[in-house]
């Protein structure tokens, strides 16, 4: 088990965001945290990678308690990719692949040439290579967020923590970035946990043959893990998100496709429209 | 090969890095309003037994711990507004951002307005220098959020409240005595300099080493803060030890030479268009172009008219019309 979450509890001053919130995850496992804005899914990040200290509840990374780790061991552990990276400063992407290294160097942070191999193989495995000595500011959007999974790659963590990884991105960068994300998942047996409002995406993992669940964040109500089939139905959406929703099936290509056509709002409380 | 062919590019720049504050210390001890022969000069350094004792007091005693003092206050002043605009995320931070321009210049004041000039100006710019920085880093720890952004609002916060304090004794100083000597002060003058203020290149040394130790950090603190958590770096800690740095530096740097603005803002800059963003190469470069910039500047502000210009303004005066120049002439290296 990569990570295990047990009642976790945090609140903002008096505001709770998640209430007993438990969630375990095994390696080569995607995790897709879904739900409305302000439900959480970013503070349930924020708490799994260390940055935020939940009041309540206890987190196991690969079975040790992360309050234990260090800043570096944990980063050995986990690796994030964040949901909007503003560039101030041109790097190389060779350079910014390459901090994805720090983990895994000395007192001064000095880069090894095994460094130097790791950062070319994540670039190489995301497909940036060619990319490699351009500078990262002047990349487009879809570019810079297959060189933070890169980055993220180059930690060679356990577990890959990934916050809207695909907002803003069209839609074949973002089929592009789930390939990437999905042949890793394979290929080094990691966990990633997915916080995301592209509901089909957990199909989208399904059917790639990796193990997927779906988490469902609402506020005020506990969290709903489960198969994607299993939550992601016309009255969880429109329970949690207001929503009326149709999921259909189709038959693409010998495969069935799920889909999720999203109709119109409705009131959340009586459910009518 | 690829790291070779980038190596040998870099070659030239790297030698004229090197070349720069040695070749402008070397060249300001032969210019000055004393006129010594070059030979005379070379004497003084070498063959001490060979000169009139004017020569070698003013070789060795004025001009060598002048140009000295000049290239490490460039340098401190450099490194720390490099290492701060990547801390900072912000390429419009300077080295005095935490207030430690505005705090050593109050120290200065109060100490020429109370005890005249002398060795409390140094001592009292010193502390109040320092002091306005951990002031600003309290500051910004108040929120639990945010901590570049208020770092900043703190800093310029504490800037405002001894930029106020410094106007309150200026107008309260004895207008034909100590007034002119805060004026003279707040615009940055070597004239004053001498060998026992070399004692502050131990301090400055020992900053910028701190500063270059914690360059590789410094690269993933640019890259904000939850990120530089989560590839692993204490960020609390780093910044603390970058902060700390920067602070040795730049107290020990103002309190000798008083504020000079513009070199710890743009000296990055034209860093980053020569070497680019790596800290691994921009902290070194910013020192030796901090160096060799102010140096050069130092040399001219007491060689061009009969009284010497302060070189808080010369600085920008020459500065600006170079760094526009470079802008040109290297469509900003990628950067700007």
């Amino acid at each position: 088990m990569i990570l295990d979450i047990r009642a976790l509890s945090f609140s903002y001053d008096a505001s709770p965001v998640l209430r007993d919130v438990s969630l375990s995850m095994d390696a080569g496992e995607i995790v897709c945290v879904v739900g409305p804005n302000g439900s959480g899914k970013t503070t349930l990040l924020d708490c799994v990678t260390g940055y935020l200290r939940p009041q309540q509840g206890e987190i196991d990374i690969c079975a040790k308690p992360l309050r234990t780790y260090r800043r570096q061991a944990l980063a050995q552990k986990i690796a994030y990719v964040p949901q909007h990276h503003h560039p101030t400063f041109p790097y190389r992407v060779r350079d910014v692949v390459l901090m994805g290294r720090t983990a895994h160097t000395g007192l001064l942070g000095a880069f090894s040439d095994a460094d130097a191999e790791a950062a070319d193989d994540a670039m190489r495995q995301v497909g940036i290579d060619d990319l490699a000595d351009r500078a990262y500011h002047t990349l487009s959007g879809g570019e810079l967020r297959l060189v933070m999974l890169a980055r993220a790659l180059a930690q060679k963590p356990r577990l890959i923590v990934l916050d809207e990884p695909t907002v803003s991105l069209d839609f074949r960068n973002e089929l592009q970035f789930l390939e990437a994300l999905t042949a890793l998942v394979k290929a080094r047996n990691i966990g990633a946990l997915i916080a995301t409002h592209a509901l089909s995406h957990a199909f989208f993992f399904e059917r790639a043959g990796i193990p997927v669940r779906t988490a469902l964040l609402c506020k005020g109500q506990p969290m709903r893990l489960g198969t994607p089939q299993e939550i992601l139905t016309r009255e969880t959406l429109a329970d949690a998100f207001g929503v009326e929703a149709q999921i259909s099936e189709t038959t693409a290509q010998g495969e069935t496709v799920r889909q999720i056509t999203l109709l119109r709002t409705i009131d959340k409380e009586d459910g009518t429209a | 090969m690829r790291r070779q062919a980038a190596f040998r590019r870099s070659v030239p720049t790297a030698l004229f890095l090197c070349a720069l504050p040695v070749g402008a210390i070397v060249l300001s001890l032969f210019f000055g309003r004393y006129a010594i022969s070059p030979s005379d000069v070379l004497s003084a350094l070498f063959r001490p037994s060979a000169v009139p004792h004017a020569v070698l007091v003013t070789v060795r005693q004025l001009r060598l711990p002048r140009a000295l003092a000049a290239a490490f206050v460039g340098a401190s002043l450099s490194a720390s507004g490099a290492a701060f605009q990547s801390v900072f995320r912000n390429p419009l931070v300077n080295s005095g951002i935490l207030g430690v321009s505005n705090g050593a210049g109050f120290g200065a004041c109060l100490a020429i307005v109370c005890f005249g000039s002398g060795f409390f100006t140094y001592a009292l710019s010193f502390l109040f220098g320092a002091a306005a920085v951990v002031l600003s880093y309290f500051a910004g720890r108040i929120a639990k959020r945010n901590t570049v952004i208020m770092l900043i609002l703190g800093g310029t916060i504490v800037s405002a409240f001894f930029a106020a304090l410094v106007s309150l004794l200026k107008y309260i100083a004895d207008p034909y005595s100590q007034l002119p000597a805060i004026t003279f002060w707040l615009m940055g003058s070597f004239a004053s300099v001498g060998v026992p203020h070399l004692a502050a290149v131990i301090p400055m040394s020992l900053g910028m080493g701190l500063i270059f130790l914690c360059r590789r950090r410094i690269d993933v603190l640019s890259m904000g803060e939850r990120e530089a958590a989560a590839l692993g770096v204490d960020v609390r800690l780093c910044s603390l030890l970058v902060i700390g740095g920067a602070t040795l530096c730049t107290a020990s740097a103002v309190c000798i030479s008083g504020t000079i603005g513009w070199v710890g803002l743009v000296i990055p800059h034209i860093g980053r268009m020569l070497v680019g963003s790596e800290n691994t190469k921009l902290i070194p470069a910013s020192i030796s172009l901090g160096a060799g910039f102010l140096v050069i500047v130092d040399l001219l502000s007491r060689c061009l008219t009969g009284s010497e210009i302060p070189i808080g303004i010369l600085c920008a005066l020459i500065g600006t019309p170079f760094f526009v120049y470079l802008l040109k002439t290297r469509k900003g290296g990628g950067w700007l």
